[in-house]
């Protein structure tokens, strides 16, 4: 039995194999997504900005100097007043800091003016702006409010006055970052097992409708509980084919030397997708929660995937179908969010959207140090899983007894 | 046959074969409006970082202080929670931090000393993270100056281009709208000449004694008047459920329209070299998050950098962006004028029209 298990299995990914068109449908939303978390990290974070110091004083160029040193903030480029106006004007900045001419004078009489013109032309690149430029300027009185004086206040265990009479001291749970990139590579791998195990099993259970290979299967010695589950076999093996090289590329990419900041931008452009991918690396028993919520993902999305051939049994509508759900399935659970951010009424309704356990199970997994919620996420997984190979094994062994 | 007979006959093919397929007509038309809701789920999480406060001191300033955080420029989504409650959420990221006021504020605050807050931040999201670092830092200048403390010296002074500032989530469904366009009027286009390789009829076609073009526009012109209404349907969706309204209601009506005809005609150059609707449609739907991103869909993309803007000249959303931002919200989003953003466009289709005919003529049976 195992043997004509592994045949049966066999067979459909020697399919798939010769189906580019069919691996290439159910890659090319995933790899779409992974170039565009890939473009949002480049862009997150700082806006070009163009810097004017009209004023000559100590005081000015003190401001200027503050400026100057928020790297995180801004992407500034010291101009001339003409040159910045022609810039904004093509939108090579969105917006211009100015530094007057009187600011040493009007500051001395408690007067001091930044002026920032800004191309407020959505809520989010606005505010961004607003609030850096507002750090920046209160840096100018109160040092101890820049990141830096955020960070040290804390450390340093002193309490320097400052005329706001307010400071920040603060405490991160973690010792790095994690880029933009890194946070979203859960969900792009959730995507790559939801299109290539839901889409591609529903397309090769369609196709076997439509070009009657179906009856072929039936006529054959094997039993039909035999074939069924080498349809979910094949599609679960396809499915986590494609996706351990990308894991394993998450950890290999550790050692690609270019990966690092100062690289120029083209090649951190060529390099931003394998160099988002570094995963952290995690303990023994974190690597197997990962494992264990992967396979349960996986195995949900092929009985989803073949419920959905069989319900549908024709491949242009299947395709589509797949597209809908999948988009559903990664938005709602949390692909392109996080969902504990999310309105209340959207957190309750992501809560009925499977791939939202998943998600939240293998970030839980990967960043952070404990595996609260895991024996919850992988509970739910497991029992979509269970509950979709079920019905799709009876509804397959049903259709095609009736071929 | 006239031409007018050859176009209404060619029309009603199209017509007939759409009615046909009228679930996958359905469905791309769902997958639009889908695309529209789902992508607007990214602007309800750029902003208001949730954030747990706890308040241990329950005086006039800290209540002042936490009106300051209010006034941040849209950080932060307060919670009020326990202490308890708080790390739980934080070690589970359901938080991004959590902020203390200490006991005394008020009082310290009030007799002219500095007090520090203590903020926790799960700096896993390295996007939220500095917008928060950035945002205390506006509170407390708000808090400052509003207190009129003795001994700031300088202030900003804020000079906008827009008399408002436009939400991030109208901003946002406004660019899903040309995404939307791209999907719907892209596989409609493809699907309409695909079909002729998959069901063979391309062998006919070019013995046929009518022209192809006046064919093809027949067929395309049946493609762009549904995803014109698909289109339209994603409108209402935009003005009744998110509440907003085109500035320039024909303008927009007319962009649409000229979006829905310009990306049918793009489908159908790929429809044309793909020749299979099974490869065509995952290819438009691969390439439109991509297009979307790299299109000025969540600000005008040259802020992004040079290269980014020169590799966004590209995607014809970009063009359609442009297009529609300045007929919804009179937005200016790229640096081209938009009659070069639809003149490009024009362009574009006209080359995707040649491709296809050229296609059609000469190209492979299958």
């Amino acid at each position: 039995m195992i043997g004509s298990v592994w045949g049966m299995a066999r067979n459909d990914l020697a399919v798939w194999r010769r189906s580019p068109a069919a691996i290439a449908g159910a890659l090319l939303p995933a790899l779409g997504m992974a170039v565009l978390v890939a473009v949002l990290t480049v862009s997150v974070g700082q806006q070009p900005v163009a810097l004017v110091v009209q004023g000559t004083g100590p005081l000015a160029k003190h401001m200027a100097d503050i400026l100057r040193e928020d790297e995180d903030a801004y992407l500034l480029e010291e101009m001339t007043e003409p040159q910045a106006e022609q810039a904004f004007a093509v939108q090579k900045v969105a917006a211009i800091i100015v530094v007057p001419e009187d600011f040493d004078q009007r500051v001395e009489a408690t007067d001091g003016a930044v002026d920032l013109y800004l191309n407020n032309v959505d809520i989010d690149l606005s505010d961004d702006l607003r609030r850096s430029v507002t750090r920046s300027v209160a840096q100018f009185d109160a040092p101890q409010l820049s990141l830096t004086g955020e960070l040290r206040n804390i450390a340093s265990g002193m309490l320097l006055p400052n005329p706001y009479r307010v400071n920040v001291a603060e405490h991160d749970l973690r010792d790095t970052n994690v880029s933009f990139l890194q946070y979203q590579v859960i969900p792009i791998i959730v995507l790559i097992i939801i299109t290539v195990g839901m889409l591609g099993t529903a397309l090769l259970t369609a196709r076997d409708f439509e070009r009657g290979t179906a009856k072929l299967l039936v006529l054959s010695p094997a039993r039909r509980s035999t074939l069924v589950m080498g349809r979910l076999l094949g599609g679960v093996v396809l499915t986590l084919m494609l996706v351990a090289p990308l894991i394993a590329a998450g950890y290999l990419t550790h050692y690609i030397e270019r990966c690092e900041a100062g690289a120029r931008l083209w090649v951190m452009l060529l390099l931003s997708a394998p160099c988002g991918w570094m995963l952290p690396p995690v303990s023994w028993t974190h690597a197997l929660a990962l494992i264990a919520l992967l396979i349960a993902v996986t195995a949900m999305t092929v009985g989803f995937g073949t419920l959905l051939g069989v319900a549908l049994r024709d491949v242009p509508l299947v395709t589509m179908s797949g597209l809908n759900v999948a988009a559903f399935l990664f938005f709602l659970g949390g692909g392109f969010t996080t969902v504990a951010f999310l309105p209340p009424w959207l957190q309750t309704l992501s809560r009925f959207v499977p791939t939202s356990y998943a998600i939240e199970g293998l970030r839980q997994a990967l960043f952070y140090p404990d595996l609260t919620g895991f024996g919850r996420d992988l509970s739910v997984l497991t029992g979509c899983a269970v509950a979709s190979v079920a019905l799709a094994s009876l509804a397959l062994s049903r259709a095609w007894s009736r071929r | 046959m006239s031409a007018g007979r050859v176009f209404r006959a060619s029309a009603a093919l199209e017509a007939s074969a759409l009615v046909a397929h009228r679930g996958f007509v359905g469905l791309t038309a769902l997958a639009a409006v889908s695309f529209l809701v789902l992508v607007s789920l990214f602007g309800l999480t750029g902003a208001y970082a949730p954030v747990a406060l706890i308040d241990r001191d329950h005086g006039p300033m800290a209540k002042a202080f936490v009106e300051s955080l209010g006034r941040a420029h849209h950080s932060f989504a307060l919670r009020n929670v326990t202490e308890r409650e708080a790390q739980a959420a934080l070690g589970t990221g359901r938080l991004v931090g959590v902020l203390t006021i200490p006991e005394g504020f008020s009082k310290a605050i009030a007799s002219g000393h500095t007090v520090p807050i203590e903020i926790q931040i799960d700096n896993v999201n390295v996007d939220m993270t500095e917008d928060v670092q950035r945002a205390l830092p506006a509170a407390i200048v708000d808090f400052g100056h509003r207190q009129q403390f003795p001994g700031t010296t300088t202030r900003m002074v804020e000079h906008d281009v827009q008399a408002h500032d436009t939400g991030y989530i109208p901003y946002l469904v406004v660019s899903g709208l040309a995404l939307d366009a791209m999907v719907i009027a892209g596989v409609l286009g493809a699907m309409a000449t695909a079909r002729e390789w998959e069901r063979k009829t391309v062998t006919l076609l070019r013995l046929s004694p009518a022209s192809r073009a006046i064919v093809l526009a027949g067929k395309l012109s049946v493609s762009a008047a549904v995803a014109f209404v698909a289109l339209m349907l994603a409108v209402v969706v935009i003005v009744a459920v998110y509440g907003v309204i085109p500035i320039a209601p024909g303008t927009t009506v007319l962009v649409l329209g000229a979006c829905a005809i310009l990306f049918t005609a793009l489908g159908a150059g790929l429809g044309a070299l793909l020749k299979r609707t099974l490869a065509a449609v995952p290819f438009v739907f691969g390439l439109a998050m991509p297009f979307y991103v790299v299109s000025g869909s969540l600000e005008p993309i040259r802020f992004d950098g040079e290269t980014i803007w020169r590799v966004a000249h590209l995607s014809p959303v970009y063009y359609a962006v442009g297009a529609l931002e300045w007929a919804f919200h009179g937005l200016y989003v790229t640096p081209e004028p938009i009659y070069v953003d639809l003149l490009v466009l024009v362009g574009l289709a006209s080359v995707a029209i040649v491709v296809t005919l050229g296609q059609l003529a000469t190209g492979a049976s299958r």
